[in-house]
């Protein structure tokens, strides 16, 4: 590596790091989603009561999702050991239940850009009455990847199929 | 050329027992009593990956520390396993699997803490299917049919005095379990 190569490299390092910055809070997160290439929101509502769908993130999300998770990928060439950490959150107060999902990379990712305490945003869902059998849910998520994450969300939210998601999927 | 051949069948059955001591697993050794009994449904959905399901047993100290004490491989419908009654063990539920498509794998873990009673039955329900899993642990007293599900704990609710008072549903589902909270 020559001195043109090593400054080139500086500089994209730098310019990386200042160019991508994560959200850092679930607010910032709700805010960024609905413009980012590789996110979206998703808004839906289910016939259960907001304490129920309340009850359901408390008791699932801390179950489900509070995980290390270890998964090897292997070719002719190559052998990759990822651990990635999610740290679920639930808030709850008498209007609105939060759902809060942050992951980080233990090992096998290089991380760019600042990262949050907890981790990177992963997705967040926001649990609102509607009336006394409704619930509004509001879910900003990734658009790429984490299906099997998403959907064990919506089915907290419906009652339905409670389970826990395969994070190695 | 016979001597060659039991060589190699020796060279094999010796590399094979290496690799099980050295994966750290051992059979657990059941109690008299076969008190918990499982009944799994673990399917990948796909004809390119693979799942297994297997619960490791801890014992819980009174401080909190667990002590390995062996693994079930869950590759039956039903397998009755015995746990000690009056003490605390912790039931580590691990669901491996594998792609073959992208030579990928990964483990998931389900940890729960119980504490069978004497005379009591258990009766733990563990299913795997379209990449979501769960396991529900119903226990059934000695002379009836009446069985209620055993709240989720984990090692998190430690010290365990106060995880003695465990919530009771009788003859809930799940969700209904989780409904009965709110």
């Amino acid at each position: 590596m020559n001195r043109f190569h090593r400054f080139a490299t500086i500089l994209c390092v730098i310019w990386l790091s200042g160019c991508i910055s994560h959200p850092q809070t679930p607010e910032e997160f709700r805010k960024a989603v609905p413009t980012a290439f590789s996110a979206k929101v998703e808004t839906f509502e289910v016939d259960r009561p907001f304490s129920q769908v309340a009850n359901t993130f408390q008791k699932m999300g801390p179950n489900c999702l509070s995980k290390t998770i270890k998964t090897t990928s292997q070719t002719k060439t190559s052998y990759q050991v990822i651990v990635t950490t999610y740290k679920p959150t639930v808030l709850v107060t008498p209007k609105k239940a939060e759902l809060h999902v942050q992951f980080h990379h233990d090992q096998g990712v290089i991380g760019v850009g600042k990262e949050p305490e907890g981790g990177y945003y992963l997705l967040v869902a926001d649990a609102s009455p509607v009336s006394q059998s409704k619930t509004r849910i509001d879910l900003y998520r990734p658009s790429m990847g984490h299906g099997v994450l998403i959907q064990a969300v919506r089915n907290w939210a419906a009652g339905e199929n409670v389970g826990c998601p395969d994070l190695t999927k | 050329m016979k001597h060659r051949r039991t060589w190699i069948c020796l060279t094999c059955l010796w590399t094979a027992a290496f690799l099980v001591g050295c994966s750290g697993l051992k059979t657990y050794e059941n109690t008299p009593d076969n008190n918990l009994h499982v009944r799994t449904a673990a399917d990948s959905g796909s004809w390119f990956s693979s799942v297994r399901a297997a619960v490791d047993i801890h014992r819980v100290t009174v401080d909190c520390k667990t002590e390995y004490e062996g693994t079930v491989q869950l590759n039956r419908p039903r397998i009755d396993v015995g746990i000690p009654s009056n003490r605390w063990s912790r039931l580590v539920f691990v669901f491996d699997s594998y792609s073959f498509w992208a030579n990928r794998s990964g483990s998931m873990n389900y940890e729960t803490l119980l504490k069978p009673r004497p005379g009591y039955q258990y009766e733990v329900k563990v299913t795997y299917k379209d990449d979501m899993y769960n396991v529900v642990v119903r226990e059934t007293h000695p002379s009836s049919s009446v069985s209620r599900e055993i709240e989720h704990k984990d090692l998190r609710a430690c010290p365990l005095k106060s995880i003695e008072g465990s919530r009771v549903s009788s003859n809930s589902s799940p969700v209904d379990s989780l409904l009965s909270d709110t």
